[in-house]
């Protein structure tokens, strides 16, 4: 996470303000105070997501990035990561392995309640377990990460031992995320329909009312001694609560930031940033979303791109480095890894995307791909080199349409006929499931390299009964399979990095991907909130140690 | 006129707004099954969800998605005969519980919206018929570039001008009135534009009619000419046009409560669509065609005390 202040024409409050906010990340209960001015208790945040809002508000059930965001403000998880990325006590306070990496023992920390009055103790992580991995919760990301754990067995009240049915090296950080955060047992026991409506957690707030498609009320939860081993400052958090609102309109959204309705937005694109940074007087944090870079996947398993050199000659025809300099304002940083920038095992080789159009004709000619229309597309057997590439309105921002269209247009100049056909997010999935595109960019957000595994070894090209699969670039490859399995179950950390950057080079080496950034998250708030940080384990926002300045 | 003439009459009127209403339901409900996108998705947690093939069978049983779409349909027909409206796939809440909640704002953005449309198009039309040449050009030139404004974008400019420059009002909506303010004069100012064309144009016929010459002779002024004589041709058309004019209101609101981040059924429907969420899609489309039935029927009885002729026309020889 980078946090920087807009203020181009006084760089000595960027300066200071920035190195609190490094600060609050960094160093427990001291820093920040010093350079901003003596945390405020009281008032009610405004914030304003431009996310869908969530159909049910506990993040067991589904598991998207829209319930990460509120969930991280009243729900709490077994340990969290620190700036660096190394894993950290939370609620767990510390954890064992077994020599054969089958059984982890995690401490609980004592005397911890939810805000229902229920305790935390062993008993409680066994049965949010059991709620993730039963069919019936519905659970998809946070049952996915934890597909490893069997079961877990109350060794005492403050002893939770998970049983493992093969050696996981992600598990810490499966349980890191939102989607695995430890919740009420009696909450989870009133039944689906009201857990959805106000789970209970640990956290420094507490739903208090969702108004459905207005807002979601908050309050500060005053009994709060939790909080991950990095945070700022002990205690209750000093916001009297938060007000959580859905504008889904991205130039409405900043217009409340402006005209001080709302306190903070997130989703701000790449033109409102540059807007925010020349009026001077907003606060950026720039946090990438962890897991994946957004990155075309070039579908593999079909004609055309079945064949390397078409493959090879798409990415040297493609120019984007161009368009992200133009059309996200230098927001975005291009990307020459399938792995985001905060990941610490990201790997990344620019030589491999250098674009050369001479070269990807001789590619094509030699692929034999000869023949070209009046327009330029060129054909093989009659069959024109013709590109579906569905865009998800949902998850793709006008910027990167745009960008898209950029490379529609490069692309035509090597003759291939690239039809983008933007779609809402059901139609988006409809046409994955039947195969009908050649590219696509399908962002996926998780902590750790293991993501690796779930967009590129083999197994994630079945479908789920849902029609869903997740390696889209459909790459099957026997060596990389093993591998990606070989470094799941590694321990050793110096081994586990060795086997994901093999990995890599196998994914990067073989064109099966353009990668083209980080996937943005930036986040705009009022110079009067201070005290906010990126969780530095999905990159959502948390308002435990902010206060409203004025 | 007879009794029975009567009833016929209401009969009539009643058969057709249920036909109305089957029909949009059953277009709707062909309509959502046209495009891709799996219902049961919408039940298990959205689209892209990595449900099991337990899950999904379970679900697609307990809600007869696994039934041909023709049983299906005449399973909807049935729960909606009996005025249910079933239960929301992705919010597992009653359909006709959601939309309560939801329409009251809808309602209010809708007939606020009319009601200054109206007073914009009838301040217009007065005006621009006793302007003279010119001012009837520039109320023409007002009145297409009214009409012709898309919402998203006339939505945005206010934002730009009144909140973001000048601060008087909010840009999204709050609990204050003055957050209904821009979108309903996004909603108002389009539809003011097209009322206006037709009074206008309906207005200068009249002023031609024997009736206003002879009323002229008699003393009467211009502006109680038009106020009193006048006006009431000119209103007809427009008191037609406001049946329409409020389903086109309400399609309107779909784009206005996103871009204001107002609750209300067009956020609702445009939610229930991107998921295929098909219990709500057609409860809030048969809802929004019955206040467009419910207007129709409204507008007829207000033109008909507006011109007392459609009744006696309508009476036996």
């Amino acid at each position: 996470m980078t946090s920087r202040r807009i203020f181009r024409s006084l760089p000595a409050v960027a300066l200071v303000a920035a190195g609190a906010i490094v600060l609050a990340g960094c160093t427990p209960a001291d820093g920040d105070a010093a350079a901003t001015g003596d945390p405020v208790t009281g008032g009610t945040l405004v914030y304003a997501s431009g996310d869908a809002e969530p159909s049910c508000l506990d993040p067991h059930v589904g598991g998207n990035y829209p319930q990460a965001l509120i969930a991280g403000q009243f729900l709490e998880s077994l340990v969290s990561l620190d700036e660096s990325g190394e894993v950290i006590p939370w609620l767990a306070t510390e954890w064992t392995t077994s020599e054969d990496g089958l059984t982890w023992d995690f401490t609980l920390r004592e005397d911890v309640s939810f805000t229902d009055g229920t305790p935390f103790d062993a008993e409680a992580v066994k049965a949010n377990v059991e709620h993730l991995k039963d069919p019936a919760t519905q659970s998809s990301t946070g049952y996915l990460a934890l597909g490893k754990v069997d079961t877990v067995e109350v060794v005492s009240d403050t002893v939770a031992r998970f049983h493992l049915s093969v050696p996981d090296s992600a598990l810490l950080e499966s349980l890191s995320q939102p989607w695995t955060a430890i919740e009420s047992p009696t909450g989870i026991a009133r039944g689906m329909d009201e857990n959805c409506v106000a789970p209970v957690g640990t956290g420094p707030f507490i739903v208090d009312e969702w108004i459905p498609q207005d807002h979601v009320s908050l309050v500060r939860n005053d009994d709060y001694t939790t909080g991950p081993a990095d945070r700022a400052h002990d205690g209750a958090a000093y916001l009297d609560g938060i007000t959580w609102r859905f504008i889904p309109d991205s130039a409405s959204r900043y217009a409340a930031l402006q005209a001080g309705e709302v306190d903070i937005i997130d989703n701000a694109q790449p033109d409102t940033l540059d807007q925010a940074s020349k009026s001077g007087t907003l606060v950026e944090i720039d946090a990438p979303r962890p897991g994946a870079a957004n990155r075309l996947e070039l579908n593999s398993g079909q004609p055309p791109f079945d064949d390397i050199r078409v493959r090879e000659a798409f990415i040297r025809a493609a120019d984007v480095n161009d368009g992200i300099d133009s059309l996200f304002f230098g927001t975005a940083d291009r990307s020459y890894s399938v792995l985001s920038s905060v990941e610490q095992l990201a790997y990344s080789d620019d030589s491999l995307f250098d674009t050369d159009l001479d070269e990807a004709n001789a590619l094509l000619d030699e692929a034999g791909w000869t023949e070209r229309d009046s327009r330029g597309i060129r054909s093989k057997d009659g069959v024109p080199l013709t590109l579906r590439f569905p865009v998800s309105t949902n998850q793709s921002i006008p910027a990167e349409q745009s960008l898209f269209e950029q490379v529609q247009a490069t692309a035509k100049e090597a003759g291939f006929d690239v039809q983008l056909s933007p779609v809402d997010l059901s139609s988006w999935y409809g046409a994955l499931a039947a195969h009908e595109y050649e590219l696509v960019s399908a962002p996926y957000t998780k902590v750790g390299p293991d993501v690796l595994r779930i967009l590129y070894h083999s197994d994630s090209i079945t479908p789920a009964p849902s029609g869903y699969f997740a390696n889209l670039a459909q790459l099957d490859d026997a060596d990389l399979d093993a591998l990606l399995t070989a470094a799941a179950s590694e321990s050793d950390p110096d081994e586990r990095a060795d086997l994901y950057e093999q990995a890599q080079q196998i994914i990067l080496g073989g064109f099966y991907a353009l990668p083209l950034y980080d996937q943005q998250n930036h986040f705009l708030h009022s110079p009067g909130l201070e005290g906010v940080r990126a969780m530095p384990t999905v990159s959502t926002p948390t308002f435990a140690d902010a206060w409203l300045a004025d | 006129m007879p009794r029975s003439r009567v009833l016929r009459r209401v009969a009539l009127r009643l058969a057709g707004a249920a036909f109305v209403l089957w029909a949009v339901a059953t277009l709707t409900f062909f309509a959502i099954h046209l495009v891709p996108g799996d219902p049961a998705q919408a039940i298990l947690g959205g689209p892209g969800s990595q449900a099991s093939q337990e899950a999904l069978d379970e679900v697609r049983a307990d809600y007869g998605l696994d039934q041909p779409l023709v049983v299906q349909y005449g399973a909807m027909l049935g729960r909606l005969v009996t005025g249910d409206l079933g239960d929301s796939y992705a919010l597992k809440t009653p359909v006709a519980e959601l939309i309560g909640g939801q329409i009251l704002g809808t309602l209010a953005l809708a007939a606020l919206a009319l009601v200054v449309a109206w007073v914009l198009a009838v301040g217009l039309a007065l005006w621009s018929t006793s302007a003279g040449r010119i001012g009837r050009a520039i109320a023409g030139g007002l009145e297409l570039t009214a009409a012709a404004l898309p919402h998203f974008w006339l939505a945005t400019v206010l934002i730009a001008v009144f909140s973001t420059s000048l601060g008087w009002l909010p840009p999204v909506s709050n609990d204050a009135a003055s957050g209904l303010v821009l979108p309903v004069i996004t909603l108002a100012v389009p539809l003011a534009g097209f009322l206006a064309q037709l009074m206008r144009e309906r207005m200068l016929e009249a002023l031609e009619q024997p009736f206003a010459v002879s009323a002229a002779a008699r003393g009467e002024t211009a502006a109680g000419l038009r106020l009193r004589h006048a006006l009431r041709h000119a209103a007809l058309p427009a008191i037609n046009l406001s049946g329409w004019a409020v389903g086109y209101l309400i399609s309107g609101a779909v784009v206005v409560e996103t871009i204001f981040a107002r609750p209300g059924l067009g956020r609702t429907l445009l939610r229930a669509t991107e998921l295929r969420d098909v219990p709500v899609v057609v409860g809030v489309v048969l809802v929004v065609a019955l206040v467009y039935v419910l207007m129709t029927l409204a507008t007829d009885v207000v033109s008909r005390f507006a011109d007392p002729r459609i009744a006696r026309e309508e009476a036996p020889a």
